[in-house]
């Protein structure tokens, strides 16, 4: 398609519309199917745990950082784990240099509360000495290509680089924290798997894993991050509107699509031991 | 709180068998690996993995300025942008940008100006936006060596390419191509980079200590490792065209 | 007045590319020698000058390039032929405008390049001589001169009427296959490569037309319009192009994409 600029020529518009009133996307695929993925873990030598993610033309590049810091104070015998996200400029001339705009917000929150809910991230676990010191864990998802749908991306990404974790264990010494020559990992740190389903809406077409020129163009779009059995956290964006039937149609299907794409992905294959 | 484990190194930078701790000689080159044309959204782009250094650069431009009040009415600007991944560095940089990326983007666009035809793009802007996803010793000279691939992808008229290296002494002997660790514990380090197109110097820097003797040999063995390195950037410009080339073919003339 | 069924679609290919540039990467001279910024091309300075793409050094004693691309040599010049590049705007090419932005005295368009390009309401309608076309007798007094009224979002073929370094290039819709696009869609490629979809004398164009059974409209800013009777033949033709793009470099193209083609048809199930 052409270059991407803010302005979205109309007839781009009306030609990705037209064709999905007939039920083609304009690359092939089917209303309910993923673009290709690649996963890639332990990317990054300076991280406690990474990951690289392509979804389609997609790249996303997430590290983890840990730091060790005072808890707090409501739940003074958990650790933290913080999520932040990068629209690179290199990722699109869409994106400009500056601190965090509202889409970097956004894809960064949805992440964080699709684990956040899901019982994912162990935070008691993350804990060395109640009260004093606790593990506070930093992920940063890094967008490295813009070709739509970072939610998607971001999200496998982030749960990828928490699994491979490695991260020095410390414990509490005379009031200091002192390290216990092993690693803390993906085993202990991590326990449920959410993935997150975005999904976009033109006119009345819901389809899956928007691509560049569809999210462009879309009206709506919805990501439903999921467990095995249960809706974990639900955010809708844009001006299109969902019916009440829609929601409960998508509810359904996200579940057995996130089940589906964990088992394709093997997404368990990441953790660390 | 400190960090569980302390970024501490050993005394001696050489093993028992002379040679560094990553097994190199003195003047041994790390593995580079360079790609072109990675980033299909940007005019122009590369990627390169130095070492345990991995960084992307791309260009934008010529393209209007923004802000407007920094255009020039006689010639176009260049900009750099040198950012730094939280994750790329043992204790976690801020994501904001600090004033180590903000005179390291200096440092680059000086390096880089000289090969680019700026006079005869008024009152646009070229930006070169690199980023750092893993840090490993020399970084900046692997950025400036990246980012004149990506300028040569944009298709903008170039001079020639800029080739860069970090070159170094450690415990008392100089050396080539620093590794972190070497660039954190050693006794020098000598970021240069040349213009190929009148073989000078477009970037040098110089923290630590040396005599007149060993800045001289110093500089002389920066070349060596700089033609070296210039080689891998002409080969990967190349290579993507070539292999297509030879896949096809035909009965034609090979000149 | 609007022209968008007018003269069919059909002439608008082999009438305007036929016209276009030589296919520069098809041309005897240029060799399939590849050469990088700063490569030199040749040390007889006595016999050569630069031409595109290179330059003397500053004792004049080599000729280098400037950019990555093939190495040509036209009687004594040596020239470099670009394999990456950005467009500049010259007067005289056709080119495809995206409306970004009007106002009362003029539209704003995208065009790829490094200004936008200004589309003044005089140079959109068909006036000659004052008298609006088509009005025997003279217009009604409620008739509205810039009968060629574009929104934000308009894909228009443009002709480039003037461009220099200092100004914002102009354009104009007024011209035979010029005017707003209602329908199609358009695609962006490399600009250097746009005389490779053209092909020598219009070689390559007539036959990815022939061939695809879509109406294709080639612009120099890098920018292809393009209709085909479904998407399966629109996504042939896209896959085709983007093929020439990547092989623009080496020889036999033509005959090779004509191959391509029919095998993806068969591949496909199109016809």
């Amino acid at each position: 398609m052409m270059n991407i600029k803010r302005v979205i020529s109309t007839i781009e518009k009306n030609y990705i519309l037209s064709n999905l009133k007939k039920g083609e996307r304009i690359d092939g695929r089917d209303l309910w199917e993923y673009r290709d993925w690649t996963v890639k873990s332990d990317v990054i030598a300076s991280a406690e745990g990474s990951a690289e993610v392509t979804l389609g033309k997609t790249k996303v590049i997430t590290g983890l950082k840990y730091d060790v810091g005072t808890p707090f104070p409501d739940l003074p015998g958990e650790g933290v784990c913080t999520f932040m996200a990068e629209l690179l400029p290199l990722a699109s001339p869409l994106f400009e240099r500056g601190p965090p705009n509202e889409q970097s917000i956004e894809l960064a929150r949805v992440v964080d509360r699709g684990i956040r809910h899901a019982d994912c991230v162990q935070t008691k676990k993350l804990c060395i000495k109640e009260n004093e010191a606790v593990y506070i864990l930093f992920v940063d998802i890094y967008v490295i290509n813009y070709s739509g749908n970072l939610i998607d991306a971001g999200g496998v990404s982030a749960l990828t680089t928490l699994l491979s974790s490695h991260i020095p264990e410390g414990k509490w010494v005379d009031g200091k924290v002192e390290w216990t020559g092993k690693y803390l990992t993906g085993e202990t740190i991590v326990n449920e798997l959410p993935m997150v389903v975005t999904y976009g809406k033109i006119g009345d077409i819901i389809f899956l894993d928007p691509s560049l020129p569809e999210e462009l163009v879309c009206e709506g779009k919805i990501s439903i991050s999921v467990t095995e059995d249960k809706i974990t956290s639900i955010q809708k964006s844009g001006y299109a509107t969902f019916s009440i039937e829609e929601i409960e149609m998508l509810s359904k299907k996200s579940m057995e699509i996130g089940n589906r794409v964990k088992k394709e992905l093997n997404i368990e294959q990441y953790r660390t031991k | 709180m400190p960090l569980i484990i302390k970024d501490e190194y050993p005394e001696k930078l050489f093993r028992e068998d002379g040679k560094r701790l990553d097994g190199r000689d003195k003047h041994e080159l790390r593995p580079i690996k360079m790609e072109v044309g990675v980033l299909e959204n940007a005019d122009g782009s590369a990627y390169i993995e130095w070492g345990n250094n991995k960084i992307y650069a791309a260009v934008y431009g010529p393209r209007e300025v923004h802000p407007h009040h920094l255009a020039k009415p006689d010639r176009g600007i260049l900009r750099v942008f040198y950012r730094m991944a939280t994750f790329s560095v043992f204790d976690r940089k801020r994501p904001a940008p600090g004033r180590r990326e903000k005179e390291i983007s200096m440092v680059i666009t000086d390096c880089l100006e000289p090969v680019l035809f700026l006079e005869l793009y008024p009152g646009t802007s070229f930006e070169v936006y690199i980023n750092v996803m893993d840090a490993d010793g020399g970084t900046r000279c692997a950025c400036t060596t990246v980012a004149a691939l990506a300028l040569a992808d944009a298709g903008i008229p170039m001079r020639s390419l800029v080739t860069s290296v970090a070159m170094g002494k450690i415990d008392g002997e100089i050396i080539t191509d620093l590794s972190g660790i070497e660039d954190k514990a050693g006794e020098a380090d000598l970021p240069c980079a040349m213009t190929w197109f009148n073989e000078e110097l477009s970037l040098l820097q110089f923290d630590g200590s040396m005599d007149l003797k060993e800045f001289s040999e110093c500089l002389t063995l920066a070349k060596d490792a700089l033609t070296k390195i210039h080689e891998i950037q002409l080969e990967t410009l190349k290579k993507k065209y070539i292999e297509i080339q030879e896949e096809h073919k035909g009965g034609e003339k090979e000149k | 007045m609007e022209h968008e069924k007018d003269e069919s679609i059909e002439e608008t290919i082999t009438d305007n590319n036929e016209t276009e540039e030589i296919d520069e990467f098809d041309e005897e001279e240029t060799s399939r020698e590849l050469v990088v910024p700063g490569e030199v091309l040749t040390e007889d300075t006595k016999n050569f000058l630069p031409g595109r793409g290179s330059i003397f050094n500053k004792d004049r004693t080599k000729i280098m390039s400037l950019n990555i691309g093939l190495k040509q040599i036209n009687k004594n010049y040596i020239n470099v032929i670009p394999l990456r590049g950005f467009y500049t705007p010259r007067p005289g090419d056709k080119i495809i405008a995206l409306v970004t932005d009007k106002n009362p005295v003029k539209y704003r368009c995208d065009i790829n390049a490094k200004d936008e390009g200004i589309l003044k309401p005089k140079n959109t309608n068909t006036i000659k001589r004052g008298k609006p076309r088509g009005f025997r007798g003279g217009a009604p007094d409620n008739y509205d001169n810039s009968t060629e009224k574009y929104d934000i979002g308009d894909i228009l073929i443009v002709k480039v009427l003037s461009a220099d370094r200092l100004n914002k290039p102009e354009l104009t819709t007024v011209g035979k296959y010029l005017g707003k696009r209602r329908d199609g869609l358009v695609i962006s490629i490399d600009p250097p490569k746009i005389p490779r979809v053209i092909g020598r004398s219009g070689s390559m164009i007539k036959m990815l037309k022939n061939l695809t059974k879509c109406n294709i409209f080639v612009t120099q800013n890098g920018r292809i319009w393009l209709k085909g009777e479904d998407i399966a033949h629109e996504r042939l033709l896209i896959d085709a192009v983007r093929k020439i793009e990547k092989e623009a470099h080496t020889v036999g193209l033509t005959d090779r994409m004509s191959e391509y083609i029919e095998n993806e048809k068969k591949k496909r199930g199109i016809n």
